[in-house]
């Protein structure tokens, strides 16, 4: 346990070396990150002086910003464009030997390079949650379990949308090219996860069907549990769906690439 | 048996389509695929510490077999075992004893330094400290190239790229080392200095060796036995050696005379033997046997100023043979 450990550490580690390697590159994200969160700030700000709002469907101000600030952030750490497109890039072109040569799990290698790219984000994030507790107290993790909460169904998020994603990119073992169906996937989750606009703003008709989908626990679940706004009682039942959804996805996964592999031509020499 | 290759044979589906927009626009929605043969009916065992070369023109089948054998493709018939595995299974015990070095590809970290590819590999691998000290001090000592440990791997040339590569695959100390095409682009001294390499660590670890390359004398000098594939198909296994006697039987023998030779000794001579005559100089390319003949035939009437044999050139030799290898085998 303790070499398998180490063994996907060091992956963790070398993808940290690299994202380090680009200085440009990680300061240009952490103004991104910033600059998303002050476009989402202006936009809101702008609804609801020219409305005259006080809440929308039960938020106010205040707290709608923390909601959507949270939901951006949980959105960026479980959204893999650079993993996903390498790995697709990968077994286009024959990339994805290197990996298949050693003894090493495809699925668990990517896995934790997709965390390792992550990471920088991860750092902001948690610099930035820390100032939005300073500045607007009461209004993120109302007690201390909230964020104990938060923390598991955040690692559930991100494993879950691995998985989500492990299962297109598999797909290109047939196809070769499905890029197409990563980007459109991402653009379509920016909104049905809540990442953008919280789901709890959609209609009562469309949150009953994202409650039968995985897609709920990808940014509304952990950010409900974070700003208090589902019930504790509600928890556990919600934990179970999502775990479960990460063992089906996963499963899927591991099945559609074992079938992909036989088809796999190690293309390149 | 270390390696049984039995009826080993792969096929790759594939579609053609016309050249342009009108050939693409086909092709979106109708495609004839067809099955093109890579290998076909392959047989091969080897024994623990044999260096084998795989020589073939391009499409030959040369990399598929490399490919089969390191598992990244599954057969379509036949079977593979090697070390008692099947290697398309992937078992990360097998893994752990092969590796392969693709002069094409690059399985290094690209934007980094070679060293934190090759501790990442420690870790993949599960060296111990020791282990992973004593042989990376020695592959880099062996291959010259510990200042460049720390330097991007992006940033070095061609070379000490494929240096690094052949270091980043060995750490774990392979007993299976497979190379496809290690010398690629290399120029005359990096080349030797692989060969060398190969040599080595051959002898050191006992390791088995399969190699392809373009470059006959990388075969001619690291590989005892080779394996000839042609469109796929197992032309010969045997000795290089033999292979070139069977492709092309002769010699060239050089002999320069001590004294200028009479004219009607020369025409007699012509009358029984092929050869060139120049500056004093006979030049004759023969059959061994009649080689022989015609030296008794020159030392019985004259002594040579000095005189030489020459095998033909391999390169040249595997030429001609590639064209028609059913005429010599």
């Amino acid at each position: 346990m303790q070499t398998i450990i180490k063994k996907y550490s060091a992956v963790l580690k070398i993808n940290w070396i690299q994202a380090l390697e680009y200085r440009a590159n990680a300061l240009v994200g952490v103004v991104a990150i910033i600059s998303g969160l002050f476009i989402e700030y202006q936009i809101w700000s702008l609804i609801f002086e020219s409305q005259n709002l006080t809440n929308v469907n039960g938020f106010q101000f205040r707290e709608l910003m923390i909601f959507i600030f949270l939901s951006i952030m949980v959105g960026q750490l479980k959204s893999s464009w650079h993993t996903s497109g390498e790995m697709i890039e990968g077994i286009r072109t024959g990339d994805i030997n290197k990996f298949l040569i050693r003894p090493i799990s495809y699925f668990w290698y990517h896995f934790m390079m997709f965390i390792g790219v992550n990471s920088l984000y991860y750092t902001v994030y948690s610099l930035l949650l820390f100032i939005l507790l300073i500045i607007f107290p009461g209004l993120i993790f109302p007690a201390a379990i909230n964020f104990i909460g938060f923390i598991l169904a955040l690692l559930i998020s991100i494993f879950l949308s691995y998985s989500i994603y492990y299962i297109m990119i598999c797909f290109a073992f047939w196809f070769g090219e499905v890029r197409a169906i990563v980007v459109a996937y991402n653009l379509t989750m920016l909104v049905l996860s809540g990442q953008y606009i919280p789901i709890r703003l959609f209609p009562e008709s469309i949150i009953k069907f994202m409650e039968i989908t995985p897609f709920i626990y990808l940014v509304d679940f952990p950010v409900s549990i974070a700003t208090g706004r589902m019930p504790i009682g509600l928890w556990t039942i919600n934990f179970i769906y999502s775990i479960a959804w990460c063992v089906i996805m996963w499963i899927i996964g591991i099945l559609i690439y074992n079938r992909g592999i036989r088809q796999y031509e190690a293309y390149g020499s | 048996m270390y390696i049984k290759i039995s009826n080993l044979t792969k096929s790759f589906k594939m579609f053609k389509r016309s050249a342009g927009l009108k050939g693409a626009l086909k092709s979106f929605f109708s495609r004839q695929y067809t099955n093109f043969f890579a290998l076909k009916k392959i047989n091969l065992e080897l024994k623990k510490g044999e260096i084998v070369g795989i020589l073939g023109e391009n499409g030959a089948g040369k990399t598929t077999l490399i490919k089969l054998m390191v598992g990244l493709l599954y057969p379509t018939e036949g079977d593979v075992v090697i070390d008692g595995y099947s290697p398309w299974k992937r078992d990360h015990e097998y893994l752990r004893n092969v590796t392969i070095v693709m002069g094409q590809k690059n399985q290094l970290w690209w934007d980094i330094p070679a060293s934190e590819s090759f501790l990442l590999n420690k870790h993949i691998y599960q060296i111990d400290d020791s282990i992973y000290k004593e042989t990376l001090n020695e592959l880099v000592d062996l291959l010259d190239v510990r200042d460049k440990l720390d330097v991007q791997v992006r940033r070095l040339s061609l070379g000490e790229r494929m240096k690094m590569e052949i270091i980043a695959a060995l750490l774990h100390r392979p007993s299976l080392v497979l190379l496809d095409e290690p010398t690629l682009g290399l120029d005359v001294i990096s080349q030797s200095k692989i060969r060398d390499f190969v040599k080595y660590y051959n002898k050191k670890y006992n390791a088995t060796f399969i190699i392809t390359s373009h470059y006959t004398k990388d075969i001619q000098e690291m590989c005892e036995r080779i394996l000839v594939l042609h469109g796929g198909k197992q032309m010969y296994d045997g000795k290089f050696n033999e292979l070139i006697k069977a492709i092309n039987p002769e010699r060239r023998l050089l002999f320069e005379f001590s004294i200028p030779p009479e004219e009607s000794y020369i025409h007699n001579l012509k009358g029984k033997f092929k050869f060139e005559l120049n500056d004093n100089i006979l030049t004759a390319q023969l059959p061994e046997s009649e080689l022989k003949d015609l030296l008794s035939t020159l030392l019985n009437q004259f002594s040579a100023q000095s005189m030489s044999f020459e095998d033909l050139p391999v390169e040249e030799t595997m030429k001609n043979f590639f064209q028609n290898p059913q005429d010599y085998l």
